[in-house]
Parts: structure tokens; sequence; C-alpha cells
């Protein structure tokens, strides 16, 4: 394995060290033992990569997993699922909960040296609001009506409404916030990351890895804790297990899941396991026959085993999920929450299905892309189950690029799809853009009592009341069909035995910044 | 001679047209475009957006207006900028093409070291049981295709040998006999089904020239039948090889897309399907253009080698 050999002491850590060792005699020992070990070179690897690396312009979930590395939203995730303060030191906001006064951090400086000030938040959320942009991160942030910065340090946001996603929104992935005078100079960001972020790029190479080494002059001085980072790209999953096993790399995100059994048993492996933010699900085109009757979706979704759909398509990695998936601490339900509609009941399908006018079920399609297992191992256990009350799904593959031309509004060409997502630590982000009927983004419909309701969401400050608004509105999204959840799938990540690695729901890499190989 | 070769080389720019309007069609036909995929399922995007989009990628002009601008530039030797990476579309080529050059040479060598030898030795054993077991092997091997064969190999490889080719690409440059290993399966996979097409061709020339006159005198005058093959007959039913092997590269560089694929070999073949996966339509041209005169310019090369060799092509 490539580590730096024996990791080296600042004489500060040396001194405050041993002043600890001379007060406290018995404690340093196990002090030392938990300190996590500083320096050395992580090597991550993955399968895929994003094709350029700008944090406003390109989509892919690849370039969002390492943009924590280069970069700082004003507000981040942390692991426990709460927003912590990042850029933003700290914010208020007005009477009337339309403004919102960001404090910032002083003395941060972007990795050219130059410090952070209020003038390149303004640009970075104006360039991500501009539609001649196109930027995937404007959703998130159409609230706003407009930015100040009434001194270097302070940014004013007035929306248009109370908003209370506005913070998910600037924790979001494309809110990192970017230097003005580097993105003019350059035009954007796609072949460097310029940030204020705990490392900073040395080198990348398109399909082969990607460099990077500490960033001293990080704002955290507590991070981040290795010397330097490598991330190579190795497009099978199963070669970079091979790597973990053979210790040429110390970290894997597992891209397929069932690949956890081949390195569960291995002792010199540790297989991490956590909740994450995304799941899996059916979705029928309400605005086709007969899935604009209600209780056609509903016997869709009596006739659907959601523990076989998991253990068929995910090796049962995974938990079955309700609307908020698990990984959304505060807003997910329990489980048993959707027992009526969860529980299998062929019976009851049938029944519903004939006072539809369906008494023998129907032929439909049901789309699968191939390069996504789990989309078509589902499809192919929830068409058997499907048939079971009558209904004949032919499962349709297509390409990626076909099938979001297809899928997408205003086409929606399609009957039933497997469809999934990323999913977001926040349920106005979650469910206003994919399932209110403004949008109808996912269904081609909606409903108008789930409308109502996250409306009120969308616009309720106040935490309690908002969850009982997104409690009601999952119980009412679920009775009604309007998507049918299967199971969210654990996020699972490989690491070496000693390796010190903190997992994060939102599954982004937040915990290269605190991960040390010892 | 001067002029064959002149009149050669310039037929190569209307079939060099005919590539550019076939490309620029074809990619065009698959539903989906780059737009469409930036939107996404999930995003929420206004109409203003998406028709920013679509101009910034110049998506709403006429399609032969988009023809043109990209002809224009291609003229001028400029092969555009990747859409998706922002990195200019002969840049991407030329840092990918090293590999698959190395690979189509190898594979070439491969195809030439196993396919002349086998020939030679079927022919030599005319109609006899390994003449017989020579030629099922070779038609075995032109059956089956690349990617299965690639498959079966690393399979092999890993459960007989405990070996798996390494994934993470080392230039032969910097570490020989790092990329020597990693090129060695995928040269054998490519190049086998070429050797098949060898063995063919040196087989039946090498037939056809020993019922020839002069193979006869030479004989009458007493030289040894391992003279006469090797001395004789050889060097003359070679020359049709010269032909086969021009062609052959073509094949190879359709088989390095596949065999890239497989064995993961980050060359131009992957950067093809890439490029058309994201829709990425300058990337998908360039590089298909590319690859196009290349082979056309390696056929070229073998006429006019061919023409060279045997002067009654060059005057008929």
């Amino acid at each position: 394995m490539r580590t730096s050999g024996r990791s080296r002491m600042t004489r500060r850590q040396f001194l405050s060290l041993a002043a600890a060792a001379a007060a406290t005699p018995a404690l340093p020992r196990i002090a030392a033992a938990q300190q996590p070990r500083r320096g050395g070179t992580f090597i991550s690897a993955k399968t895929t990569e994003a094709p350029s690396l700008d944090t406003i312009l390109e989509q892919a979930a690849s370039r969002q997993r390492i943009d924590v590395l280069f970069y700082n939203r004003l507000v981040e995730w942390a692991p426990d699922g709460k927003l912590q303060p990042a850029l933003a030191e700290s914010w208020t906001t007005s009477q009337d909960s339309k403004t919102w006064t960001f404090k910032l951090r002083r003395g941060v400086k972007f990795h050219t040296g130059r410090e952070l000030v209020a003038d390149d938040v303004k640009f970075t959320l104006d360039r991500v609001l501009d539609a001649n942009v196109g930027s995937g991160g404007r959703g998130y942030l159409l609230a706003i009506e407009g930015i100040e910065t009434p001194d270097k340090y302070t940014v004013v946001i007035h929306t248009k409404a109370p908003t209370a996603s506005l913070l998910a929104g600037l924790a979001g992935n494309w809110q990192s916030i970017v230097p003005r005078d580097e993105v003019e100079k350059r035009g954007d960001l796609r072949r460097t990351a310029i940030g204020t972020g705990p490392f900073i790029l040395q080198e990348w190479v398109p399909q082969s890895h990607l460099k990077a080494r500490r960033n001293p002059d990080y704002w955290d001085r507590s991070k981040p804790v290795v010397d330097a980072l490598e991330i190579k790209i190795i497009p099978d999953e199963a070669s970079i297990i091979a790597q973990l096993r053979t210790g040429n790399i110390h970290h894997a995100m597992l891209e397929d899941n069932k690949n956890y059994l081949l390195v569960k048993d291995d002792k010199r492996l540790k297989a991490l396991r956590t909740s994450r933010l995304g799941f899996d699900c059916l979705v029928m085109n309400h605005g086709r026959k007969p899935y604009d009757d209600v209780r056609v979706r509903q016997a869709v979704g009596l006739a659907i085993d959601r523990n076989e759909v998991l253990q068929v398509a995910a090796s049962g990695l995974g938990q079955v999920t309700g609307p908020c998936t698990p990984a959304m601490k505060p807003w997910a339900l329990p489980i048993e929450t959707f027992k009526e509609w969860y529980t299998p009941n062929p019976e009851r399908a049938k029944k519903l299905l004939a006072d539809a006018g369906f008494p023998n079920g129907f032929k439909t399609t049901l789309k699968a892309i191939p390069t996504f297992p789990t989309m078509v191992a589902g499809s192919q256990v929830i068409a058997a189950q499907l048939k079971r009350v009558g209904i004949d799904a032919q499962i349709i593959q297509e390409e990626y690029g076909v099938w979001i031309k297809n899928i997408i509004k205003p086409n929606f060409n399609f009957d039933m799809t497997m469809n999934l997502t990323n999913g977001e630590p926040d349920p106005d982000s979650l469910f206003y853009r994919r399932l209110h009927s403004v949008e109808k983004q996912w269904p081609n419909g909606g409903d108008p009592e789930v409308d109502a309701l996250l409306d009120q969401g969308k616009s309720t400050l106040d935490q309690p009341k908002r969850k009982e608004f997104y409690d009601k509105a999952q119980k009412l999204m679920v009775e009604k069909a309007l998507i049918i959840w299967t199971f969210s799938p654990d996020l699972i990540e490989i690491v070496q035995n000693a390796v010190q690695y903190e997992q994060h729901f939102t599954s982004l890499f937040y915990g290269f910044r605190t991960v040390s190989l010892g | 001679m001067r002029r064959y070769a002149l009149i050669r080389t310039l037929s190569i720019l209307p079939t060099l047209l005919g590539v550019t309007v076939a490309v620029f069609l074809l990619i065009r036909l698959i539903p989906g475009t780059i737009v469409d995929q930036m939107i996404g399922t999930e995003g929420t995007y206004s109409e203003q957006t998406v028709r920013a989009l679509k101009s910034f990628f110049g998506l709403d002009a006429p399609i032969y207006v988009q023809y043109g601008q990209w002809m224009s530039a291609v003229i001028r030797g400029d092969l555009g900028t990747s859409w998706r990476t922002g990195i200019p579309v002969l840049q991407m080529i030329m840092s990918r093409l090293e590999i698959t050059a190395e690979l189509t040479l190898l594979a070439m060598l491969v195809a030439l070291a196993v396919g002349i030898p086998m020939g030679i030795l079927s022919a030599r054993r005319e109609n006899t049981a390994l003449d017989h077991a020579v030629r099922v092997v070779s038609l075995f091997s032109l059956s089956i295709p690349v990617f299965w064969q690639a498959t079966m190999l690393i399979l092999a490889a890993s459960l007989w040998f405990d070996w798996a080719p390494r994934v993470d690409f080392v230039s032969i440059w910097v570490d020989p006999a790092g990329n020597l290993a990693i090129m060695a399966l995928p040269s054998l996979a490519l190049g086998t089904a070429v050797a098949a097409v060898f063995m063919r061709m040196t087989r039946s020339s090498l037939l056809e020239v020993m019922r020839e006159a002069f193979i006869q005198t030479a004989r009458a005058k007493g030289v040894s039948e391992r003279g006469v093959v090797w001395g004789h007959a050889l060097k003359n039913s070679l020359i049709p090889l010269i032909t086969v092997a021009g062609a052959q590269v073509g094949y190879l560089l359709g088989g390095v897309v596949v065999t890239e694929e497989v064995f993961t070999l980050p060359g131009v073949g992957r950067l093809v399907l890439w490029a058309v996966f994201q829709r990425d339509y300058p990337l998908v041209q360039g590089t298909i253009l590319f690859i196009s005169a290349l082979f056309m310019l390696s056929n070229l090369a073998v006429d006019l080698v061919y023409g060279a060799v045997d002067p009654r092509i060059r005057h008929g």
C-alpha cells in the first residue's frame, strides 16, 4: 500500500500532547490511540466519473460527490441530518420570514489565495439562477427574488414567499461557492476546481485519475487529516474489489450493492453500511388510461410485494421505504404507517381492478434501462407479481438517452416505468418538483389534496408544523398511489480495516475530509 | 505511377464527404439530445432554459446549417470541442490514440504471426488431417464474436492461471512490461479472428502459386522442396496478403471499440461509445471521421505499395 509511512506530528501538536501528558500521566496512551493518524495519501476508486467538474453546469452525480473536496457551500449537511454553518457562520430571518441575512466566515481563502467575499456568493447564486446558464440547481433557488451584499461579509437574500427549503437549497449540489474572477476569466470551471474546500486539485487525467493535496489554509483547522488523496477510475467494480483486496486502494463506494456479498467476509476489509437518501420506484403515467383511475393504481400497489422486490433487485441490501426514505431522518415515517397499502393483497387488487372495469386485468408496458441493474431486476419481479392479478406487463428496455427522451415532459411516452433517484434531504425539494401537479415531472399528473399539503410544507418555517403537513402528505401519496415507492438501497462503502472513515447519508464524499489511514 | 497515386489519393475525398454526411445524420437519428440528458427527469427547467441550452449547442438551427457549420470548421482542421467535457475533440482523440494504435498494431502482429505459419502448414499438408484441423480451427475463430472471445479469455485466465489483466492502464513508455501484460489478452482476442483470415488467404494463395509453371521449372532444375516453398512460392503468394492486411485494419479498428470496452482500455474506441451514450455530437462526429480517415489512409497506403509491387495494377 502506498502511504507516507510514519505519521508526522507538527511542533504544536507535539507540545500540546506533551502538555497533556504532563498534566494527566494516565491518559495520553489512550488519547494517542484514539487520535487519528495524520498524513498519508488516501486512495479511492470508482467506476464512473463526471465529464466535467463545473459545480453549476455539470449534472452528473459523480461530480456532486467530489464537490465537497474542493468547495464549500453556505451551509452544509452534518452526518446526523442537520444543517450546519459552513461558509455562512450564522444567519437570521426577518419577521415575515421572507428575508434571510447570512454572516460570512471571515478570512476564508480560495485556492488562489484570494479571500472569499459576499460578492462571490452573490455571483454564484445569480449564476445558478440565470435561466440562460442552464444550471440544474436553478429549481432549488427559484424562491429567491434578489440578493444584496451590504458589506464584504454579509449576504441578504430576499424570497418571494416564506420558503422553508431555502437553507436545504443552499446546501444543495449546485450551490458550492465559486470565485467570481476565476469563472469570469475562464468562462466556466469545467476543467478545474477552484474553491475554498479542504483539498486543492493537483491533476485530473480524465478516465484515469484525479489527484489532490491538503489545503494548508483550510478554514476548519482540524481538516483534512490526510496529506493527499487520489481517486482512480476503474470502470469495472469487480476490479475495484480486487484492488481493495490487494490493498492497492483504501476505499470504494459500491455502485452495485450485490458486490457487498463478495467482500463481507474478507478480514482485511470493513464494509460500512448506512441508509441513503435515494430510492427505487415504479411510476405510472396518470395521463394514460387506465392509470388515471386511482383504483387501478392502488391495485398495482397492492399486487406488489415490496420485500420481494428488495430481495431480488438489491439482494436485500436496503429497506422498504415510504415517500421519505429512512435517511431523511426527521421526516421518515415508520413503515407500519403504510401497512394497509404495503401488505400485498392480490384479492383486494383484483376487486379494485374489477370495480375500475378490468375484471380480467389488462395489457401494459413497463420500461427499464438495461445499464441500471436494480431497474432491470425490479421490473422483472414486478411484472411477475402483476401477472398474479391479471396485469400483463411487457418489459421494454431502453438505452438511457432514449428512455429520458420518452419519460420527460411533455412527451410522457410510457405506460409504466421503473425509476430511481438519488433523493433529497428536504421533503420540499424531493416532492414538489417530481410530484406536484404544477410540475408533474414524474407521473404526468398529481392530486389536489397532496398539492395543498406540499404548498403548505413549502411555506411553513416552523419545523413541527411543517412535519405535520409532510406526514399527512406522505400517507395520502401512498394511499392515492401517486407513484409506487419500493425500496431504498443501502449506501455501502468498503474500506481497509485500519482506515477510519465516516459515511454521509447524502452519499457525497464528506467523509474524505475526516478520513485517516489509521 | 505518380498519376495513379494522385488519382487514388483524390478518390478518398468523396468517400470522406459521404462519411461526414452519414455520421452527422446517424447520430441525430438516435432519440434524445444532450439537452434532454442535461434536463434529466428531476430538474425544474423553464422553457427559456431549454431554448438557451438548445441554442448554446446550436441545436436550434436547421440541420443543413448545423452540418455546414461543422464542415466549414472541419475543412479548417477544427474538429470542434466536446460538449460534455469542454476539451477539443482532436486533443481527446490524440490523448487516446496511442492505446488504440498499439492495440491495432499488436493485434495485427498476432494475426500475422499466427495466420501465416498456419496457412503455410495447411497448404503444405493439403487435404491431410492436419490441414482439416487447421481449417476448422480458423473457421471457428472467424465465427466467434470478439466480445465473447474477450470475455472468455478474461474468465479463463482468472480461473486457470489466477491472473487478471491490470485495470489501471500504464503507457508502454512508462512501464513496458506492465503495458504489454495489459495488452496481451486484448490483442490476442482481437488478433485471432484476423489470423484466421490470413491463414486462409496464405493457404489458398500458396496452393495456387505452387501450381504455377515457374514452380515446376524450379523443381525441374532440382531445387529442394523446402527451397521451392521458401525461396520461390512464398514470396509470390504473399502479395495478395498486403491487400488483405490493409482491409483488415478496418476490421481491427471496428473491433477495438468492443475490445477496449470489454478490457476497459481507455482508447479511442471506448471514447466513441461513451460519446454516443452522452449524445456528444461533436465528439462522435470527430472520432468517427478520424477513424474513417485512418482506415482510408491505410487502404491508400496498401494500394500504393501494391501498385509499386505489381505493375499490372498501376497500369490497369
